[in-house]
């Protein structure tokens, strides 16, 4: 049982092989935190992420391509400096296991641990399509086009490979890493965590998770006409990009205001909404559009809703019959459990662990700061402007990733 | 007394005021129907201004909500059938009126084209399907209700699903040359039957075939409706063939290929809508959109108009075989799969 080699490209490789290829020091030394032929290599790597071509077919690789250019990895390396007696060093080899469908998570997840100087084997799944495809050519393409020092540093270090469920693989893979992360919901890191780690090796896991946007009526209504059209354009990206299925994406809408107000606002939004859907010229397969209705009616049936309406096949919207009891599952794409509270307050109860992003729209930072406080760790990692909900960012569920990715060693003289 | 009668505005007539009925029978016994429907805003005296504009439940709902009308005190069968999908498995809660009912009416569906009499009967299935009554697969169902139709059953299958070429010889050679009806779904049909009697030059010519159960399996053969009918016709006499268009969750209705062939007719008690799947509006004639399945059957559960995951196309309307909407089934629609953070995946991770 061997795995494929995607990047490098390479013959297939046996597990044990492959462990004891990426334990070797690479020629040139050792990688460090921030390590030049790293930078480098991400650098022209996401250069052809944002190419014209490449980011007009997949605009979330050009997001991607955003996250790694040169000023923006120097900006998030910066965090890492270290003051006093402490130094930052890799933790070693790290084992990604990223989900099977979202293709953009296992470069994140990649780049900054090897910005972090980890050697990483990357799970990519074989089921990966389009994008991914996309970004193992870019990832090849640009490792011809590197120096060849860098070039044979990366690829001594760096491999991203498929392979046929085997317990033998996972197996080996786990025992051999010095951090292991696992996207993909609770489901593949309960599959994963059978693999024994090392003694001294962590997970980093990204469960399921669930989102909510909240808008403020006032800030609606003293919002300029433009001002509303980008929320809906935001709100848009947020749901539809990954057929709302992305944790990140909002399945429900709280307005924060008075009744007649949060009326009016929700009624002009959805207008708008669906004004963009149109522009985009949106489509939902006829087969996800009776899906919205199964689970719509559903939610009726369980008297979660008392109010469902459609605007065509691609907003679906469910009065809550109570605030406090919202779907956090996935009911299809563009549909939105809807609700009104009187104040951010209201929703604090509401919260729970695993929610992870709040959308917002019209709300002062003042606000905003004090609704987290308020929540004091009850759940919730980022809240962001409508529009932001799938910027990926080095702190995601509340971790530091690129401080999770390294380690620190103190010296006293 | 034949069920293929009413005319689409003769059906109109007869049968809205029964559906608007059964649409407020089922509001006023099942607490999740109802939520349903004032969810959507549809007034409880809401009043219907045809068919096309009752409201649609999706059948998959049956799969993730139990839906009945009747206190569980009546229940006196429940169905249950798993998809091909494997979404789960419809449960549909039938009383004592229901289950007969629903037999009766394929009865009456079925004579128009079996006669009155029960003819002997060849089941191109084995006869384990319906050996293990505690758990019946839908096949099993759909077997042991066509059994009744029949008598002197003979079981093409042996207990190794391989056909048992001799069992069937001496079945034609007692029965054939007098009308027999031979019953099984269309894929078993066509592998284990029309292979085996093209091979051993098998006479069907008295046959009368009622089959069911999707072309999807053909289709990689490159076999569809005419080219099945035909390679019968000419290879083993067969001619009377009569495809069937039901599910479980609108038990009994079974919409039924007419004689000359190629297109399914509505029995009186039944209709089809064909809907846009952006408009949900009613196609017209020829163009392709999603089935949904209308029957004054379902009483004891909120089944009576159900949107179906399949596509069809109406070939005609009072112009056909028998007369109403005559259609066909186009496949089934695609699986609704999402791009997410999860995966729901079996065994991705490992």
């Amino acid at each position: 049982m061997s795995l494929n080699q995607r990047f490098p490209l390479a013959e297939a490789i046996e597990v044990d092989k492959l462990v004891e290829e990426l334990r070797a020091e690479p020629a040139g030394g050792r990688l460090r935190v921030g390590d030049p032929r790293v930078v480098e290599f991400l650098t022209k790597f996401a250069r052809k992420l944002l190419a014209p071509a490449t980011a007009r077919r997949f605009p979330e690789l050009a997001s991607l391509g955003f996250f790694l250019r040169k000023g923006e990895i120097a900006k998030a390396l910066s965090t890492l400096e270290t003051s006093g007696d402490a130094l930052r060093f890799p933790r070693g080899l790290v084992f990604h296991v990223p989900p099977a469908n979202v293709d953009t998570i296992f470069v994140y997840s990649w780049a900054l641990s090897a910005l972090a100087g980890n050697h990483n084997v990357v799970r990519v799944s074989s089921r990966s399509a389009g994008a991914a495809e996309t970004v193992l050519e870019a990832l090849n393409a640009a490792l011809s086009e590197v120096d060849a020092d860098t070039a044979a540093a990366i690829t001594a270090t760096q491999r991203m490979v498929t392979y046929d469920r085997s317990d033998a693989i996972s197996g080996a893979l786990s025992v051999a890493a010095d951090l292991r992360v696992i996207w993909g919901g609770d489901a593949s890191v309960a599959a994963l965590r059978k693999y024994p780690l090392a003694p001294h090796a962590r997970d980093l896991t990204f469960p399921d998770r669930s989102s909510f946007a909240v808008a403020s009526v006032r800030g609606w209504q003293n919002a300029s006409e433009a001002e509303r059209r980008g929320a809906a354009e935001g709100f848009y990206n947020d749901s539809y990009w990954f057929d709302q299925a992305a944790c990140s994406s909002p399945r429900a809408v709280f307005w924060v205001g008075d009744e007649d107000g949060a009326r009016e606002a929700g009624q002009e939004f959805r207008k708008l909404l669906a004004e963009v859907l149109a522009t985009k010229q949106h489509v939902t397969e006829p087969a996800m559009a009776v899906q919205k209705r199964v689970s719509a009616y559903g939610a009726a049936v369980d008297g979660l809703v008392n109010g469902i309406e459609f605007q065509g096949n691609g907003i679906a919207t469910l009065e809550l019959a109570d605030p406090a009891v919202l779907p956090r599952e996935w009911l299809g794409a563009g549909t939105f459990a809807n609700a009104r509270v009187d104040t951010l307050s209201d929703l604090v109860p509401i919260v729970l662990r695993k929610d992870q992003t709040v959308g917002q729209f019209g709300f002062s930072k003042e606000e905003l700061t004090e609704f987290v406080t308020e929540l004091a760790g009850r759940g919730v990692d980022r809240v962001v402007p409508f529009g932001s909900a799938l910027t990926f960012s080095a702190i995601w569920d509340g971790y530091d990733l690129l401080t999770e990715f390294s380690r620190l060693v103190t010296v006293q003289a | 007394m034949s069920v293929f009668t009413l005319s689409q505005a003769e059906r109109e007539k007869h049968l809205l005021p029964q559906l608007a009925e059964l649409t407020a029978h089922h509001r006023e016994n099942s607490e999740g129907y109802e939520r349903i429907l004032s969810s959507l805003g549809i007034a409880r005296d809401a009043s219907f201004g045809s068919i096309a504009d009752l409201p649609w439940l999706p059948v998959r709902m049956f799969k993730t909500h139990d839906l009945r009308s009747i206190p569980e005190s009546e229940v006196f069968k429940t169905l249950t059938s798993s998809g091909t999908t494997g979404a789960g498995a419809s449960r549909i809660y039938l009383d004592k009126a229901a289950a007969g009912a629903q037999t009766k009416q394929l009865g009456a569906t079925l004579q128009e084209v079996l006669g009155g009499e029960r003819l002997p009967m060849l089941m191109v299935d084995t006869i384990g399907i319906i050996k293990n009554r505690r758990s019946f697969s839908a096949r099993g169902a759909g077997v042991l209700g066509m059994a009744n139709f029949g008598r002197k059953h003979t079981y093409v299958l042996d207990e190794n699903d391989q056909p048992d070429v001799e069992a069937v010889k001496t079945f034609l050679a007692t029965y054939g040359d007098k009308p027999f009806l031979i019953f099984g779904f269309t894929f078993m049909v066509w592998q284990y039957l029309y292979e085996v009697a093209r091979e051993h030059k098998l006479d069907l010519s008295n046959g009368i075939l009622i089959h069911s159960g999707g072309w999807k399996k053909l289709i990689d053969r490159a076999v569809d409706n005419t080219e099945f009918r035909r390679r019968f016709k000419e290879d083993t006499g067969l001619t009377r063939i009569h495809n069937y268009y039901g599910m479980i969750e609108q038990i009994g209705t079974v919409f039924l290929e007419g004689p000359s062939g190629n297109s399914l007719y509505c029995p009186d008690f039944a209709d089809v809508v064909i809907r846009n799947p952006e408009t949900w509006e009613e196609q017209p004639v020829g163009e392709p959109g999603v089935i949904e399945v209308v029957s004054t059957l379902p009483h004891s559960y909120p089944g009576h108009v159900l949107l179906t995951e399949d596509l069809g196309v109406y070939n005609g309307i009072d112009d056909g075989d028998w007369p109403g909407k005559h259609f066909s089934v186009m496949g089934r629609l695609p699986k609704a799969e999402a791009r997410g953070c999860s995966d729901t995946f079996q065994g991705a991770a490992a």
